[in-house]
């Protein structure tokens, strides 16, 4: 016996909710993984702040040049899904910072100059040459601009060159708070077309679900 | 550098935003605004709603986060913001753990079930 119309449209409908609780059930798992990850992140700035100072962890120590470190790749895949893909320029950044050793330390005048000393041998043949007037010049300055500070750095360099362990811990954990953050921010959207396609399947398009 | 990619913002409560910061998310553009802001005790609703909007009107951003206690006071922005991109996603406060219930994303696919809850 073949399985009727209306029954195979019930099997679609429970297969599409079995899909969307599914999913559900995910993105609740991954919700408690981000929370945890939180937390586990704010006692490590806790733990850093009692070691460092109470007023050595805050916003006040925030740079004012900030580059990110992560983006967000989006791609529009079918049935108006969405990926969210995050990508860490960090591996970069480190190997900038051991090629140029300058941009380690940013201690020092905002402009490099080369002064030409005074020296009394060549000075006197100068003054041979010349008959006495180059040696009467200040002494010339060449400046030269900086290489702008580099805003592309490690956040935990804000807080001091020296930072305890727990502040990397913290670091780390956020990071994997972003990289989840990302995966749920999709998974979200999905649950949303899951729903839609859901009711669109059991209402259809115009009809109102208070029909039912 | 992280070029072409979008941004993650965040509005949160002092240490919810540094731990982002740390974790390398922190921007400030060439008009010097920057991608998170800072919420505190005298920090007012309207300022949170702005900055909010202004995170939505932006087309490098891609996710905003925004602390669930704070998503309960601007929660008609919220509500009322149906694209996909930018995505909102809620997380907890160090005083206010999460509770999916009022979470925006979760109230709509709990609609499901309810036909007089789905918008």
């Amino acid at each position: 016996m073949g399985v009727s119309e209306g029954e195979e449209s019930h099997l679609l409908l429970d297969e599409k909710l079995l899909c969307f609780m599914k999913q559900l059930e995910l993105l609740e798992e991954k919700r408690n993984t981000l929370n945890s990850l939180i937390e586990q992140g704010w006692f490590s700035i806790s733990k850093a702040r009692y070691s460092m100072g109470n007023k050595q962890v805050s916003a006040l120590q925030f740079a004012n040049k900030m580059e990110p470190l992560v983006s967000v790749h989006v791609r529009t895949l079918e049935n108006a899904k969405v990926e969210f893909c995050t990508e860490r320029s960090s591996q970069k950044c480190s190997d900038e910072s051991t090629k140029d050793p300058t941009s380690v330390e940013d201690i020092g005048p905002l402009e490099e100059g080369i002064r030409r000393r005074k020296t009394t041998k060549s000075g006197d043949k100068e003054k041979r040459e010349t008959g006495g007037t180059g040696s009467e010049k200040a002494p010339e300055v060449n400046p030269v601009e900086k290489r702008d500070h580099n805003p592309q750095q490690d956040p935990l360099n804000w807080f001091g060159i020296l930072v305890p362990q727990s502040l990397k811990q913290a670091q780390s954990s956020f990071k994997q708070v972003i990289e989840l953050s990302a995966e749920i921010a999709a998974l979200q959207i999905l649950v949303l077309i899951k729903q839609r396609n859901y009711l669109f399947q059991r209402c259809g398009p115009f009809v109102q679900c208070s029909d039912d | 550098m992280a070029g072409r990619g979008k941004l993650i913002a965040v509005i949160g409560d002092e240490d919810t935003v540094t731990g982002f910061l740390l974790g390398g998310i922190g921007e400030l553009n060439k008009n010097r605004k920057p991608n998170f802001l800072v919420v505190e005790k005298d920090t007012s609703i309207t300022e949170i709603e702005e900055t909010f909007k202004s995170f939505l009107a932006r087309n490098d951003i891609a996710i905003i986060l925004i602390n669930q206690f704070i998503a309960e006071m601007i929660r008609h922005a919220i509500d009322a913001h149906m694209e996909s991109i930018p995505a909102v996603l809620e997380i907890p406060s160090k005083e206010h753990p999460y509770d999916a219930s009022k979470d925006s994303i979760l109230r709509r696919a709990k609609g499901m079930f309810c036909a007089e809850d789905f918008r």
